[in-house]
């Protein structure tokens, strides 16, 4: 027999699924929405010293436009980000090709690679920048015995953002490693083997069957890796400061000295906004260009 | 028990918890006018060594009251300072600061006003130490938004008296300090010899706030200075290129990568016995006779910065001042009142520390210990700060990147102040200076 709802079961019955998602909305809120909206209605006005904060519009987005500054650092972050996710993908597919078989000391092996990975981003900072020391550093003993000079990597405006990315490659490959690994190990055999057995080549089922299969796994770890290494910033403040000159001022460094140094916090935060709002769209291009091609 | 009852009683508890906590928390504020206790939060410095481990021990066992001391490296507290002062989120009482941020903090109201707790000054502390504590400042000029009439007020006291010092090799440097800038190129020529890493001068050369300061001196003893009437940029007049091209000259006798030292790779150079001269923070005078940091164990010695055409020190003090919203402000008052008075003040001086008073300056048995307060004395005394405004550090960001830039192009010099002193003139004038 169908049971009859009066006016508070039915009311019970279409809150419940609200009452059940509160929590959740009340913690994403206070956790995610609520700072978002205060860094963006921040953005709209500036902390004049000792005066009460003043609305100034988009006065801070139109002084974000023709900073040069500014716009010189979203491009040296995009090289980084560019560059350094593109071969830490490149380096951490080759190796999880490579390790994926069973093998002799193979935990030892990818435990030892996942090293870099497990040391804090400052520690690495402190570490390469003994490595990159001109005086006493690796780099510049290797440079002296191979060409008789001592070569000041990060005191040199070309070196000096390649060598950052360096630091984050050997930091972050083992991530894309590990987790290009762990997409190859859980793809079925079953269309390899049949492969196999029509006689196509390895580049071929690398290429027709291995890549097309791992694309969800490739999507979520070139996202992951672009999104940190658009908001770099650790390395960056321990080896370089952002120097020589701006060759190395990526884009949160200037947010964070616009804000902390500089006491600009309603320009720093129109800065992070509009950062906010290229993660977006970086993100939505990668999503999309991987939907598509393959 | 039903669930009901249950949560009703479980509820109960929690509550009745909860109340006599708070109760507690307010019975112990009223009673002790305070906590009972202060937090100092501080940025990490060896400098700050001999107050932490030796003046505030005493300072609890003489006044009952307790310390916590909350340290962070530079930026990561200076942030965390600007967060609580914002929020007046209270959580310390006194904030250690460097002597810049003193414009910022007492500008914002992030400080009590120590002339209204009643602080009493007395003419035994060195006065351009004491200026450093003043909103708006005594002398010079004052930012827009100031009112050119309002009272210098006292917002904060000396710490530690920081001030740059020639730290020169007397083994090298024979004839005793070099009088001039001069003399030291001279001597760099003469002796420089980088096949055995034997370096005539090593200074600080990342851009922003090390080089800036590492040049200021030789900026204002060649004639130059930062900003001259109106807040007119003047740091690209003839004086400041030619400090500038001297600069660049003596740095072709320093360590190869300079460009990338900080005051730590500057200071580990002298102390591992590559460099023979260098003009460094005093915060360094004690490591250079600890045999466990230093190869040159007194072999280094300590005078006011050469003369060029004037001679100036740069001034680069530890501030403290009581946050506005301290939770014990009676106990940060009387820490500050302890700890600058002259007895206290000898007594931190003995034990090894840098004094901002004149008495501990000379006592006779501080300066056998610490054979840098003589110096440091007298630096002090023909001491420069950096301009007073809370917007320095942009300028000093913009100063810094093209001296960097100069730096690394190893020429250039006037190219290089005037784009800075373009950029920064471009700023001042958003900000509203007057830029005369």
């Amino acid at each position: 027999m169908a049971r009859t709802l009066g006016v508070g079961g039915e009311w019970r019955r279409k809150s419940l699924p609200w009452l059940l998602l509160a929590p959740t909305i009340l913690f994403v809120g206070a956790m995610t929405i609520l700072p978002l909206g205060y860094s963006v209605a921040t953005s709209f006005r500036e902390f004049p010293l000792g005066q009460a904060p003043a609305f100034v519009g988009l006065q801070n987005y139109r002084n974000l436009i023709g900073d040069a500054n500014f716009l010189s650092s979203l491009e040296t972050t995009l090289v980084f980000t560019i560059a350094a996710t593109g071969i830490e993908f490149v380096l951490g597919l080759g190796l999880a090709l490579l390790l994926r078989q069973e093998f002799s000391f193979q935990g030892i092996i990818r435990s030892s690679l996942i090293v870099p990975m497990a040391i804090a981003p400052i520690v690495v900072g402190i570490i390469w920048r003994l490595l990159y020391n001109a005086d006493v550093g690796l780099f510049s003993y290797a440079a002296q015995a191979l060409t008789g000079h001592s070569v000041s990597v990060l005191s040199s405006t070309t070196m000096a953002l390649p060598a950052l990315i360096l630091v984050d490659v050997w930091e972050w490959t083992p991530f894309m490693f590990l987790l290009l690994l762990a997409g190859i190990q859980s793809l079925p055999q079953e269309p390899f083997e049949a492969a196999r057995v029509d006689g196509a080549s390895a580049w071929n089922i690398f290429r027709h069957l291995t890549m097309p299969m791992l694309r969800p796994v490739i999507v979520v770890a070139l996202l992951i890796r672009a999104l940190d290494a658009f908001t770099v910033f650790d390395q960056v403040f321990v080896l370089t400061q952002g120097g020589p000159g701006t060759a190395t001022e990526v884009a949160t460094l200037m947010v964070y000295k616009t804000a902390f140094r500089f006491s600009q916090f309603g320009y720093a935060a129109s800065m992070a906004v509009a950062l906010l709002v290229l993660v977006m769209f970086f993100s939505a291009a990668i999503t999309r260009a991987f939907r598509t091609s393959v | 028990m039903i669930r009901r009852q249950f949560l009703r009683n479980s509820l109960g508890t929690v509550a009745a918890a909860a109340g006599v906590h708070t109760l507690s928390s307010c019975g112990g504020t009223k009673s002790s006018g305070g906590r009972g206790q202060i937090t100092l939060g501080s940025y990490a410095d060896p400098a700050l060594d001999i107050l932490k481990d030796v003046l505030l021990p005493e300072f609890e066992k003489a006044t009952g009251t307790r310390t916590e001391w909350v340290e962070a490296d530079f930026s990561g507290w200076l942030q965390k300072a600007l967060n609580d002062g914002q929020t007046k989120a209270g959580a310390f009482d006194i904030y250690v600061m460097d002597d810049l941020w003193v414009p910022r903090f007492a500008g914002a109201g992030y400080l009590a006003n120590l002339d209204e707790l009643g602080f009493q000054i007395d003419p035994d502390f060195v006065p351009s130490a004491l200026d450093l504590g003043y909103w708006p400042p005594k002398n010079g000029l004052r930012q827009p938004g100031i009112d050119a009439r309002a009272k210098s007020t006292l917002y904060s006291l000396p710490l530690i008296s920081d001030v740059q010092l020639l730290f020169y090799r007397h083994d090298i440097y024979s004839n005793g300090a070099p009088a001039t800038w001069d003399d030291v190129l001279r001597m760099a020529r003469q002796k420089c010899d980088p096949a055995h890493r034997q370096y005539g001068w090593v200074t600080r050369g990342v851009k922003g706030n090390p080089i800036v300061n590492s040049f200021f001196v030789m900026l204002h003893d060649f004639g130059g200075d930062i900003l001259g009437e109106n807040w007119k940029v003047v740091f690209n007049s003839p004086q400041a290129v030619e400090a500038l091209e001297f600069y660049l000259k003596l740095l072709t006798y320093a360590p190869p990568g300079v460009a990338e030292f900080d005051s730590d790779q500057e200071g580990e150079t002298l102390l591992q016995g590559n460099a023979f001269a260098a003009t460094m923070w005093t915060g360094w005078c004690r490591q250079t006779d600890d045999p466990a940091r230093s190869r040159v164990v007194n072999k280094i010695s300590f005078d006011v910065p050469p003369k060029q055409v004037r001679q100036v020190a740069k001034l680069g003090l530890f501030m403290a001042g009581i946050a506005s919203s301290a939770p014990n402000r009676a106990g940060a008052l009387e820490f500050l009142k302890w700890f600058s008075s002259s007895e206290t003040q000898l007594r931190f001086a003995r034990a090894g520390g840098t004094p901002f008073k004149m008495s501990a300056l000379k006592d006779s048995e501080a300066r056998q210990r610490s054979r840098w307060l003589d110096a440091t004395l007298k630096a002090l005394t023909i001491g420069v700060p950096s301009p007073r405004t809370s917007d320095w550090s942009k300028v000093e960001d913009i100063l810094g990147t093209e001296l960097n830039r100069a730096l690394l192009e190893k020429g250039k010099a006037k190219q290089h102040l005037d784009a800075a002193a373009a950029e920064a003139t471009a700023f001042l004038k958003s900000a509203g200076y007057p830029v005369g």
